[in-house]
C-alpha cells in the first residue's frame, strides 16, 4: 500500500507539471522595456510589515501607483523581519516575472545572492530606505544623505536653543560605537557644529539600542555636565529614553533633546515640551518616490548614470551616482506632528 | 482482529492517504487557479525553501515516536551556521569549516542526549533550556554580526544540481531512504516505538532505551548541523539569527504528518507528505496573495486539520 501511494502520488504531480510547461522566465534576459500604456507590476519589501513607518511608505508608494495608472503595486514583507523569508519573497517574485522590485534589504548579505538573480533574469532591483550590496541593485532611493540628517540635527538645535548666538554644552547618545549610519551622521554633525561656535560638543556615548540604557546615560550625561544644554539622541531607541530621563529629572527647558525618530514614538514628548522638533524624513514621499523611479526605470525614462528623475509631485529629484536623492528632511514639530500617524 | 471487520478497519494508511489527497487536490487547484505556478522551473525553485525543515523533521519524528520533542533544533542550527561562518573567517577552508559545523551540532545534540537520557529531565524542559543557551552563545561567539563572502565553489552544496535534481534535495532523498528503513525494517525502529508507548516496560524488557534515546537527540543535532551547512551555502551568510521559530514549523509538519505527540505512532512517509503538504501550501498562498500574514493563519488552520485527523485515528484505534 505504502508502494502504491508513493508511485501514485509521485505519477500524480509528474502528470500535472509535464501537462502545459508554462515557464514564466526563462534563462538570462535583459529587463524588458515597457510602452508607456502597458501594465507593469512593481513589488515593494519593507524590512517588516507591518511596523507603522513602513505602512506610512506604502501609503505614499500606492498613491503613486495610483497617479501613474498601469502599476500594480505588491507590498509585501516578512511579517517578522526575517531576512531569509525576504530573499524567499524575492525569489518568489522573480519566478513570477515582475518588473521590479523594491527592496529595503533587513541584511544586505542574506539578500544579495536572490537580488543578483532578479537581476540575472530581467528583474529591475532597486533599494529604497537602506541601500543593499551595491551590485545587487541598480539604483537606491537614499531619503536622506549622512550630511544632510548630520547638519539638520545641528541646525534644528540650534535654532531650538535660540538666540543669534546659540551656546552651552551639547552631548551625542548614538546607537552603539560601530553602528554605520550613526558615525556618518556624527561625522557631519562634527563638520556642521563650528558653524555655531558657542556650541560645545563635550561626549559621545553609546546606548546600544537599549532605551534603558539610554535613560541611564542620560541621567549620567545630566549628572556629569551640570551645564549641559542639549542631547542628541540619533537612534529611535536612545531619543525616547533620553526624553523620559530629562522629563524625570524635571529638566524640560533647560535640557534640550532632539534626535531622530518616528512621530508615533515621540508624541507626548513633543506635546509636553520636553522635545521641541525631531528630525526625520518624510515616509509618505519616500515611498512616492519609489515607485516613480521604479516605472522610470520599465519605461527606460531611468537609465544608468541619470542624472535626474520625474517623480510626479516631487518635481524633478537629483541623482548623484546610482543614490536618487529622496533629500527633504522633515522636522516634526507641535504644530505639524499631529498630521503624520506613524 | 476479526474476520467481520472489512479493510477498511485494518487499512493502515489511513492519515498518509489523506495527506495525499488533500496534497493532490491542492496541487490540482493550484495548477488550475495559477498554471505558471506548476512549472518544473517554478517547483525546483521553490523547494530551496523546504530543505532545512524537511532534514529537520527526520529526526523529530523518531524524537516524537518515542514521546520527546527537540525544541533546539533551529537554535542547533544557528550554531553550527556561526561555528562555519567563524572558521571560515579564520581561514579555514568552508569544507573544513563545514565538518566542525557537523561536529558541533553532534555535541549539541548529545548534550539534550545526556540530559533527556541519563539526567532524565523531561526534553521540553532540556530542549527549552538549550533552545536559549545555544542561540546566546551563537549571538555571543559571532557577537550577532552576519559572516559572508563564501566562495562560489561552496555555494554550489545549496544551489547546485546532481543528476536533474537540487543538491539539498539529493541529500534529503538519501536521508529519507535511510530514516524509513531505520524506523519500520530495524529492531532500533522497533524500539522507538516500543519506548513511545511505555518506557518503564520496555526498559524491563530489555531495550537500551537511554543509548536509544541518546542516539536520536544526537541525530537531531547532526540533522540541525547539515540543514546549517546547506542554510550558508544557499544564502552565502552565516549569523546568530538564523533558524528562528524553525522548531515550530519542524513540529507542525511531523504531528501534521500523522505521528502522535504522545509517542508510539508515526511513520516517515506521513512527515514527509506533512512536511510538502506544508511547502505546497505556504507556498501557493504566498504566490497567489502575496500576503505574508496568510501564512501563519494557514499554518495554524493546518496544525489544527492535523490534531482533528491525528485524535480521529487514534481514537478508532482505540476502538
Amino acid at each position: 500500500m505504502r508502494r502504491t501511494a508513493i508511485v501514485f502520488s509521485l505519477a500524480a504531480c509528474w502528470v500535472l507539471s509535464t501537462c502545459k510547461e508554462q515557464t514564466p522566465t526563462s534563462g538570462e534576459k535583459r529587463p524588458a522595456l515597457k510602452a508607456a500604456n502597458e501594465k507593469i507590476t512593481i513589488c515593494l519589501l519593507p524590512k517588516k510589515k507591518g511596523l507603522p513607518y513602513f505602512s506610512s511608505c506604502a501609503d505614499g508608494a500606492l498613491q503613486a501607483a495610483k497617479q501613474l495608472g498601469n502599476v500594480q503595486l505588491i507590498y509585501d514583507g516578512p511579517t517578522d523581519g526575517s531576512p531569509e523569508k525576504a530573499a524567499s519573497m524575492i525569489d518568489k517574485w522573480t519566478l513570477k516575472g515582475v518588473d521590479v522590485i523594491a527592496v529595503s534589504p533587513n541584511d544586505p548579505n542574506v539578500l544579495a545572492p536572490a537580488m543578483k538573480k532578479a537581476r540575472e533574469k530581467g528583474v529591475h532591483v532597486i533599494t529604497w530606505d537602506a541601500d543593499g550590496v551595491p551590485e545587487a541593485r541598480e539604483f537606491f532611493v537614499n531619503q536622506a544623505t549622512a550630511r544632510e540628517i548630520g547638519y539638520a540635527l545641528v541646525d534644528t538645535m540650534a535654532k531650538d536653543l535660540g538666540g543669534a548666538e546659540p551656546d552651552g554644552e551639547v552631548a551625542i547618545i548614538t546607537a552603539t560605537l560601530t553602528a554605520a549610519n550613526q558615525n556618518e551622521w556624527m561625522k557631519y554633525m562634527k563638520e556642521r557644529l563650528p558653524t555655531y561656535p558657542k556650541l560645545k560638543l563635550v561626549a559621545v556615548k553609546p546606548s546600544n539600542e537599549d532605551q534603558k540604557l539610554a535613560f541611564q546615560v542620560a541621567q549620567d550625561l545630566m549628572k556629569a555636565y551640570p551645564n549641559l544644554r542639549g542631547i542628541f539622541a540619533i537612534s529611535s531607541v536612545a531619543f525616547p529614553g533620553a526624553a523620559e530621563a530629562v522629563k524625570q529629572a524635571g529638566r524640560k527647558g533647560s535640557v534640550l533633546v532632539t534626535g531622530l525618530s518616528t512621530p508615533n514614538d515621540m508624541r507626548e514628548y513633543v506635546k509636553d515640551g520636553t522635545v521641541v522638533s525631531v528630525v526625520l524624513w518624510n515616509t509618505l514621499d519616500l515611498g512616492y518616490l519609489t515607485v516613480h523611479a521604479a516605472e522610470a526605470l520599465t519605461r527606460n525614462k531611468l537609465k544608468p548614470g541619470a542624472a535626474s528623475v520625474e517623480a510626479g509631485k516631487l518635481g524633478t529629484k537629483k541623482i548623484v551616482g546610482d543614490n536618487i536623492l529622496l533629500g527633504n528632511i522633515l522636522v516634526f514639530t507641535k504644530d505639524n506632528i499631529d498630521q503624520y500617524q506613524f | 482482529m476479526d474476520k467481520g471487520r472489512d479493510w477498511i478497519a485494518e487499512f493502515r494508511y489511513w492519515h498518509e492517504s489523506i495527506l495525499a489527497a488533500l496534497l493532490i487536490a491542492l496541487l490540482v487547484a493550484a495548477r488550475l487557479a495559477d498554471p505558471p505556478f506548476f512549472s518544473i522551473v517554478v517547483q525546483t525553485e521553490l523547494s530551496t525553501h523546504v530543505w532545512e525543515l524537511a532534514l529537520l523533521a527526520l529526526p523529530m519524528t523518531m524524537i516524537i515516536i518515542t514521546s520527546g520533542i527537540d525544541l533546539s533544533v533551529g537554535a542547533m542550527m544557528a550554531l553550527c551556521a556561526v561555528i562555519l561562518g567563524l572558521s571560515y573567517e579564520a581561514g579555514i577552508s568552508p569544507w573544513v569549516g563545514a565538518w566542525l559545523a557537523l561536529l558541533t551540532g553532534v555535541a549539541a545534540g548529545a548534550i539534550n542526549g545526556v540530559f533527556v537520557a541519563w539526567v532524565r529531565v523531561h526534553p521540553l524542559i532540556v530542549t527549552l533550556a538549550t533552545l536559549a543557551a545555544y542561540r546566546g552563545i551563537a549571538e555571543g561567539i559571532s557577537l550577532a554580526r552576519p559572516i559572508s563572502g563564501f566562495p562560489e565553489s561552496f555555494a554550489v552544496v545549496g544551489r547546485g544540481n546532481i543528476l536533474g535534481m537540487p543538491i539539498p534535495g539529493a541529500i534529503f532523498a538519501v536521508a529519507v531512504l535511510l530514516a524509513a528503513v531505520a524506523l519500520a525494517r530495524t529492531p532500533f525502529g522497533r524500539s522507538l516505538y516500543a519506548i513511545g508507548n511505555n518506557e518503564a516496560a520496555s526498559r524491563f524488557s530489555g531495550i537500551p532505551v537511554t543509548r536509544i534515546k541518546m542516539w536520536i537527540y544526537t541525530i537531531s543535532g547532526a540533522a540541525a548541523a547539515l540543514a546549517a551547512i546547506l542554510f550558508v551555502a544557499r544564502r552565502n551568510t552565516a549569523k546568530a539569527d538564523i533558524g528562528i521559530g524553525m522548531e515550530l514549523d519542524v513540529i507542525t509538519a511531523v504531528v501534521l504528518g500523522g505521528t502522535s505527540i504522545f509517542g508510539g505512532r508515526g511513520r516517515i512517509l506521513g512527515t514527509v507528505l506533512g512536511v510538502l503538504l506544508i511547502h505546497e501550501t505556504r507556498e501557493f498562498v504566498s504566490w497567489k496573495w502575496d500576503k505574508d500574514e496568510l501564512n501563519l493563519i494557514v499554518i495554524g488552520a493546518l496544525l489544527i486539520v492535523s490534531v482533528l485527523l491525528n485524535s480521529f485515528f487514534s481514537q478508532r484505534e482505540a476502538e
